[in-house]
Formats: structure tokens, sequence, C-alpha cells
């Protein structure tokens, strides 16, 4: 975890694939006068930090959305093919019903299967022996499920720079309130 | 759950503090997560009990069986034995689970007491 030291934090990350980082402000005050910056003009530079992760949160939501839907067919795929190779030992067919179109179903009858035609994407369709196509496929759900790995963390990342953009903006707005009482106690003491 | 909130209080939010909010963000995101899946296993699993429940009721040799997109003819004792091991499967799944949940459930507590203990009023982490 990060260091102790009041001052510096060692080891913490600046941006990770394209998503800056919210830089951890230690004492509010220092902060702002380090950067110049008065509250409200901070807070609108917070703000505005929040909408553009909320921004990125949708695109890594849907691409999310994709993959997690991308990965149940490539297992039913796997499946198919296994049943079969399964068939292809005994000799016999494999009879199945499948849908011609909606609500209407017809008979298929598969002799021995040497091998299947897989749907590529981009209108191509291309012919492989039951092996390969296990192959092919096992390697797609593998880059699926890394893919989908990575962007799970990705999004935590950034969940986590969100928290810490929302607590700053809640710590910049007591501070500039906690200003305004004392400033307002002074004025009326000395009235 | 919110962000720490205000009251004007002066408590100061260390590095460390941070860390353990964002770590709380984490687990409440986990677990809302967890809830869904652990429906959807629920599900799948009841589904598989009443398939085999009809399976025992009828008197066809050959089953119709969903593989991938399509109907294929099986056996009755073949797809019996299909249904049994993919209802071991969402069991074991099921529990890998449930086990998270409790997991994370302990997790949030304690995080619950640690920053309840120090800001007090200043943060909320109920559910909205």
């Amino acid at each position: 975890m990060a260091s102790t030291s009041a001052s510096a934090i060692e080891g913490t990350v600046t941006e990770r694939r394209g998503i800056p980082a919210a830089a951890f402000v230690e004492d509010v005050q220092t902060y702002l006068s380090q950067s110049g910056l008065d509250a409200n003009s901070a807070l609108a530079f917070f703000q505005e930090r929040l909408q553009q992760y909320r921004v990125v949160e949708m695109k890594l939501l849907a691409q999310q959305r994709d993959l997690q839907a991308k990965i149940p067919d490539i297992e039913k795929c796997l499946d198919v093919v296994a049943a079969l190779q399964a068939k292809k030992g005994t000799g016999e067919a494999l009879l199945a019903d499948f849908e011609v179109s909606e609500g209407i179903y017809s008979r298929a009858r598969i002799e021995d299967a040497d091998s299947v035609c897989l749907w590529l994407g981009a209108n191509v369709m291309l012919e492989y022996s039951c092996e390969e196509a296990t192959a092919l496929l096992q390697k797609n759900l593998e880059n699926a499920k890394a893919s989908l790995e990575v962007l799970v963390a990705d999004l935590q990342f950034l969940r986590d720079q969100v928290t810490i953009t929302q607590v700053t903006i809640a710590r910049v707005y007591n501070w500039d309130v906690h200003q305004r009482r004392t400033r307002q106690a002074i004025a009326t003491t000395e009235s | 759950m919110q962000q720490a909130g205000s009251s004007g209080s002066e408590t100061e939010v260390t590095w460390e503090d941070q860390q353990k909010i964002n770590q709380f963000s984490r687990l409440n995101n986990r677990f809302h997560e967890l809830e869904d899946e652990i429906k959807l296993a629920k599900e799948t699993n009841d589904n598989l009990e009443d398939a085999s429940n009809e399976l025992i009721l009828t008197d066809d040799d050959i089953v119709r069986f969903q593989i991938g997109e399509v109907f294929a003819h099986i056996p009755k004792d073949e797809v019996e034995t299909r249904i049994e091991q993919m209802k071991e499967v969402t069991s074991k799944n099921l529990e890998k689970l449930e086990e998270e949940k409790e997991s994370i459930v302990a997790q949030m507590d304690e995080l619950k007491k640690i920053l309840y203990g120090k800001f007090k009023d200043s943060i909320n982490l109920e559910e909205d």
C-alpha cells in the first residue's frame, strides 16, 4: 500500500489506459493555495472531472455487457462441436430439431461430422475440422475471458478515482463552508 | 453507498482513510454483482430441478435436449446423466458465490466499524 509519510504518496499510478488518476488532496488549504484556485473554481474543476469519469464508465460498462454476452455464446458453440465429435465415433447419425423460422422447427439428420463451419463475422464463414474448430473456439473463449478481466480491473480503477474525486469535492466544500463561518464570526465580533 | 458527507466537521481525511473508502466502494459493487449472479444461479438450479422431474414423468425413450441453438435427440438415460452433471456444476458455483458474498459482508462490516469510528456522522455508508 502507499507509504505513510504525510506529504509524499509513493507508488501511486498517475493514469491507467488513458484514464487520468485523481490526485489525492492531503490538505485542502495547501492544495488551494498551491494551485491558486478559489473554492468555487476547484469545485467546478472536480465536477468536470467527475463528468468525464462518468462518460468513460458508461463506455466500459457497455463493453463489459458485450463481452459477458459473447462468452456464453462461445461456450454453447463448444458444446455443439463436442456433441458432434462424440457422435462421430459411434456411427449413428445425430437427429436435431432446429428453428427454421420463428416458431417453425425442422428435423436435421447429421451423419458423421468430419468438419464444421464457423461464422467468423463480417459475412465470412469458414470450414474447419472438429479439432481445429474446438481449438479456435477455445482460443476465442480464453481471449474473451482475459479481455473481461482487464476490463473489470479498469472499471475498479475508474470507480476508485470517482470515489476519490467525490470525497475531495465534499472536503473542499466543507472547508469553504468552514471558512465562510469563521469569516462571518470574525466580522460579527468586529462590528 | 454515500461518500463522506458534511456537517462542517474538522476530521481530516488521510490517504489510508481514502483507500478504506475506496475498498468499501469496491466491496459494495462486488456485493451487488454477486446478488445478481446468485439470483441467476438459483434460477438455473430450479430449472434443472424442474427438468429432471419432468424427465422422470416422461415415457419417451428419446428426449429433445437443447445443445447450443438446436434440440438434439438423445436417449433418456444420457439426458439424465447430463442434467445431473449440470446440476452439480451449478450447485458448486452457487456455493462458491454464497461463500464469496459472506466474506464480502464480513469485510464491509469491519470497514464500517473503522470508518464510522473515525468519521461518525460525517460519513454515510448505508444503502440509499
